[in-house]
């Protein structure tokens, strides 16, 4: 995506605020990616976003293969990639190792992370795990109706306190509360609100050592990378495709996107001194 | 962005190297129980229950009844009942509808148009009486049931009651090395089978997922059920006095039913005992909570993911048979049609297992959809005993408004009490259609499983044909 | 033919071609495997047992080589002087030694073999009495490149399920830990570490009995002819010569009062309790699944409702009703809670 295409569609259309685009990827401006637990409703969600119907039903687990869909909100086009449902992103499963590799390397920016209000304990290991991986992200607390009937309340300002990431409740079935998440994930998207995510250490002092020894070490060699920790983990655990990035390099590049972005922005204003100045240096 | 040097990203790797002996394999439990230690000191903060509330309180009563050993089972049976009464009764009519546009005014109208144009009498044979007429039968006998059941199956999913069926069978399905999810993806597989096996998604566990597919075959789908009705009736009713016959054929409709599902788990156990027996295996089955479905949603998404999916992969695969239906009836080597050397040359193999030629080469030319192969049989009898006054000629399937005037055709091409029973069977445990087989092939994307997903109940269907045929020879009813 | 003759005939091709073609024990199956076992196979088992004997110090004889392959004497000195014509071994007055290159390619072999248990045991259901004669076979199947692929699938796993160390691709593998239960005081809480997979027969007992690494013991008598320890929860009995081939790693004994041996299949309709953690013996996807469901060291579990045949039971398990089988929740240790009013 080059910053240019940005621009085509900046000044087009700003009144009408959310434009369903369906299975049109096309370009796009901005990558949203949609992670949850399984049967918490992500596919309303997406959905509700992209104006498609993909099947959702009572069930854990309907959706199997990664889908794409788009929508355009304030005049700017955003591609949302649902990942697999999982109950966690630690483990060897193909699934797993999808959304793993999808938020890591394919650097979304930002990730919705759907939370069922009635079951939140359980997806609350999910969006922790997230938060390790990625700054950028929104929970959407979602069967907020459903927990109410059950005598469920969950108390959204703590939660997003706690959390350091927006959270916005919704009742994704009725349509409930899309437009604020579509808000709020603009908001994170563009770098309107810059989250401050949860880090969980471990409990063990002897790991907690280990991973604090690691980390720093990444830190030192990838400096400003937005995960070291994470990256540790995964390196502790023996993860081969992280080994590999770390080998290869590719581990430097996924530093923090949102200066990454703004690096962008200036070039497009400054586009032409820039490619005059590579053109001296030739 | 050049900020690493080599050589740290080496030190790097082998200081993680050095710790992952250190940490050993505590690491992975302990990053989880952290994790959620954390979820649960956060959930406590954010989350407060009033459990008195009366949707809780419904729930929980619904799920003591739904699983209750006096209610369980019975609520079950009538639930599935009513779904399949719906289905059958409300199939009815529209299908009716659809055959008599589709197969008695379309048709009839498409070929005149055909010599109108002035196509040769082959070409209008072969895309009128082949193609077309293949295509509308299945599509006249396979839609509505179809569009009456996924959605009432779907509402029952929606509302949360299906994973409560499965958490009160699965002991049974345990023992036979399964899921008790299977007996959701057999229970649509009484709808079809080629839908029931997408619905095999939710079984997360490999082998038991397997194990449900390759054993689905044995659920009685919609196209087969008509085949054995007709023979039930024919042949069966016909032995007991007419006030009997009526309750007399359904009883042996649903013996074939329950031979089917003695089928399943006996296949199932000796799979998982076999050459399934190292694949990995788990079960988890999560109760979700009762949600009211949606009823609009639920009706377009269940026509549009299931019905029309499956249907089109079925139009499609009816179209070449059709062709091949036709072109076999109206070729002609050495004065005799292809059909009548082909049926020559099965009659011996039929015989042995007590079918005939006729039976084996429709089921071979009709694999696309079972809803076609009574239509092929009658046409193919016809054609091979000379029969002159009825049926539409070489390569025109046709069905008959009265079951006496089929039995008269069916009598005509020697058939026997012993070829209908047969018959029943070998409808029962054949290969899976072709549409079924594909979507066998997208699901599991292995040749392996979908060769041994036809060739298993093959051989199975040709067993048992032949030893009940032996044994009914002895007892005098071949 | 007369249908009775057919009946007949059928039984037999039917039973005949259950002979030739069952799986595993069929007559077809057995020539293959019979097939496999080639002198390329033969040549890198001594190999690997010669590693195995400088890994523990001892010395190796050809006797000793002859009796672990199963092989005549003069066969055994065919094969080390092949060995020794291809520079992996040399052959010294009384023992015989690795170069460094058999040593390499006696490393590569284990690491597959390990690597196979280890995927035999995760990701498979394969029965744990046959996880080292299949991973036998595979050793000599596999290619170096095959392994690394497993490996980076497995998540490049450490231990083997016996508790051996997996050797790097690099070819490095720590000393290896812990002493054999037999060298254990009385009143000494311990954690396995290792389980010797070889003997078979003997190796078949100790999993009879349910041990492996990472379970926790306390021995409390030790005869010349007998070893009696505490281990899940009950008293098990073994010969010396058995119990030698387990090792163990010796633990403060306050860690002892922690293990509860309650499982969640006790819990009756209507009990609480609190998770206190997963048997060692729960692995792979069951464990993965398991963890991921929340059920994990402090987990609040409450049995909801059991299924008309009394198996499974629903659980409510933060906050969702999670149905597990009565084999699933014996695997998961939990202390009794009274239910708060």
């Amino acid at each position: 995506m080059g910053p240019l295409e940005q621009c085509e569609v900046c000044p087009v259309n700003t009144q009408s605020k959310l434009q369903r685009l369906g299975i049109d990827v096309g370009k796009y401006d901005y990558v949203v990616a949609l992670a949850g637990n399984p049967n918490v409703g992500k596919s309303t969600v997406f959905n509700a976003l992209t104006g498609l119907r993909q099947h959702t039903g009572n069930w854990p687990g309907k959706t199997v293969v990664r889908a794409e869909g788009a929508f355009s909100y304030e005049g700017k086009r955003y591609k949302v990639v649902d990942l697999p449902g999982t109950y966690s992103l630690l483990s060897t499963s193909a699934d797993e190792e999808v959304a793993r590799e999808f938020l890591l390397f394919g650097q979304p920016d930002v990730t919705v992370i759907v939370v069922d209000a009635t079951r939140l304990e359980r997806n609350l290991n999910l969006v922790l795990q997230v938060l390790e991986i990625t700054n950028k992200a929104v929970v959407c607390l979602n069967l907020v109706d459903e927990a109410r009937r059950h005598g469920v309340t969950v108390d959204d300002r703590g939660l997003a306190r706690d959390l350091g990431v927006p959270v916005v409740p919704t009742a994704a079935r009725s349509n409930q509360g899309i437009p604020a998440l579509l808000r709020a994930m603009a908001d994170v998207a563009t770098g309107v609100f810059i989250c401050k995510p949860k880090r969980v250490p471990m409990d063990s002092p002897k790991l907690r050592k280990a991973v604090e020894e690691l980390t720093s070490n990444i830190e030192k060699v990838f400096p400003g990378l937005p995960n070291a920790r994470w990256v540790a983990l995964r390196l502790l655990e023996g993860d081969q495709r992280v080994l590999e990035a770390v080998t290869s390099g590719e581990l430097g590049r996924l530093t923090d996107r949102t200066v990454a972005r703004g690096l962008e922005f200036s070039l497009t204003q400054e586009q032409q001194r820039y490619e005059s100045t590579q053109a001296i240096y030739h | 962005m050049k900020a690493h040097k080599p050589s740290t990203t080496e030190e790097l790797i082998k200081t993680a190297q050095a710790l992952r002996w250190e940490v050993g394999t505590e690491l992975h439990d302990a990053a989880i129980e952290s994790m959620y230690r954390e979820a649960a000191r956060i959930a406590q903060r954010v989350v407060s229950t009033k459990t008195a509330e009366p949707a809780a309180r419904f729930d929980r009563t619904l799920d003591r009844l739904l699983t209750s050993r006096l209610f369980g089972f019975p609520i079950m049976f009538l639930m599935l009942g009513v779904v399949f009464w719906i289905t059958i009764e409300g199939a009815n009519v529209p299908s009716g509808f659809l055959s008599q546009l589709l197969v008695d005014t379309v048709h009839p109208a498409l070929k005149e148009i055909g010599v109108s144009v002035g196509l040769p009498w082959w070409l209008n044979g072969f895309l009128f009486d082949g193609m077309y007429l293949a295509m509308a039968w299945v599509v006249s006998v396979m839609l509505p049931p179809m569009a009456i059941f996924f959605p009432l199956f779907t509402l029952l999913e929606d509302f949360g009651y299906l994973p409560r069926v499965a958490f009160n069978l699965d002991a049974l399905f345990r023992r036979a090395g399964a899921h008790g999810k299977q007996a959701l993806t057999m229970a649509m597989g009484y709808g079809c089978n080629a839908a029931a096996i997408v619905s095999t998604r939710i079984i997360d566990s490999p082998r038991e997922r397997i194990l449900a597919i390759l054993t689905n075959n044995f659920s009685l789908c919609n196209g087969r059920w008509p085949t054995q009705i007709l023979m039930a009736t024919i042949f069966i009713g016909a032995l007991v006095p007419p006030h009997l016959a009526g309750a007399v054929s359904a009883i042996a409709v649903v013996s074939v039913v329950l031979i089917g599902i003695v089928f399943t788990f006996l296949v199932s156990w000796g799979l998982s005992q076999t050459i399934l027996k190292g694949e990995a295996s788990m079960f988890s089955l999560e109760l979700p909570p009762y949600r009211p479905p949606r009823l609009w949603q639920t009706l377009y998404t269940s026509v549009i993911d299931r019905t029309l999916i499956v249907l089109w992969r079925a139009v499609v695969w009816a179209l070449p048979a059709g062709a091949v239906i036709w072109l076999v009836s109206n070729i002609h080597v050495g004065g005799q049609n292809l059909a009548h050397h082909i049926v020559e040359a099965l009659d011996p193999v039929g015989i042995l297992i007590g079918l005939n030629g006729v039976i084996l080469l429709a089921y071979i030319i009709a694999i696309p959809a079972n809803e076609i192969v009574i239509p092929t049989i009658l046409m193919l009898t016809v054609l091979v005993t000379g029969i002159t006054d009825v049926g539409s000629g070489a390569g025109v399937m046709f069905e008959l408004e009265t079951e006496s005037a089929t039995a008269a055709i069916l009598h005509a091409g020697g058939w026997t009490l012993l070829t209908g029973i047969n018959l029943m069977l070998f409808s029962l445990l054949h290969n899976p259609c072709s549409t079924t087989l594909y979507t066998i092939y997208k699901e599991t994307g292995s040749a392996k499983w979908t060769w041994l997903s036809a060739l298993l109940p093959l051989s199975l269907a040709f067993i048992v044909c032949f030893f009940t045929a032996q044994i009914g020879r002895l007892v005098g009813i071949g | 033919m007369t249908p009775f003759e057919l009946l007949i005939a059928g039984v037999l091709v039917c039973g005949l071609a259950a002979v030739l073609l069952w799986p595993r024990n069929g007559i077809v199956a057995r020539w293959r495997t019979s097939r496999e076992r080639s002198t390329r196979s033969l040549l890198e088992d001594a190999l690997k047992h010669l590693y195995d004997c400088e890994y523990r110090n001892i010395p190796c004889t050809l006797e000793r080589l002859a009796g672990t392959l199963s092989i005549s004497g003069e066969a055994a000195a065919k094969l080390i002087l092949r060995l020794e014509s291809m520079r992996l071994a040399t052959r010294t007055e009384r023992e015989l030694r690795l170069t460094a290159e058999g040593r390499s390619y006696a490393l590569r072999m284990i690491r597959v073999h390990r690597l196979w248990e280890r995927y035999l045991a995760d990701e498979t259901n394969v029965a744990e009495r046959d996880w080292h004669t299949e991973a036998e076979q595979q050793e000599h199947r596999i290619s170096a490149e095959e392994a690394d692929e497993l490996a980076r699938r497995l998540g490049n796993p450490l231990y083997d399920p016996h508790g051996d160390p997996i050797p790097s691709a690099a070819g490095s593998l720590p000393q290896q830990q812990g002493v054999p239960l037999t060298s254990l005081d009385r009143g000494v809480v311990a954690r396995i570490v290792h389980l010797e997979d070889e003997p078979e027969a003997l190796y078949a007992q100790l999993v009879a009995v349910g041990l492996g690494p990472g379970i926790q013991i306390r021995l409390i008598n030790r005869t010349p002819d007998r070893i009696v320890f505490e281990a899940n929860g009950e008293e098990i009995v073994l010969a010396p010569v058995v119990a030698a081939n387990v090792f163990v790693l010796p633990l403060a004994a306050e860690k002892w009062s922690a293990v509860s041996h309650e499982t969640l299949a006790h819990l009756n309709v209507g009990e609480q309790g609190m998770v206190v953690g997963l048997s060692p013996l729960c692995r792979g996807l069951q464990r993965r699944r398991l963890m991921d469901l929340g059920i994990v060291p402090g987990t609040m579990v409450e049995a909801e409702m059991r299924s008309p045949f009394g198996d499974p039971t629903s659980y409510k398990i933060r906050g969702a009703s999670i149905a597990l089988r009565k084999q699933q929740a014996e695997l998961i240790y939990v202390s009794r809670k009274e239910k708060a009013a």
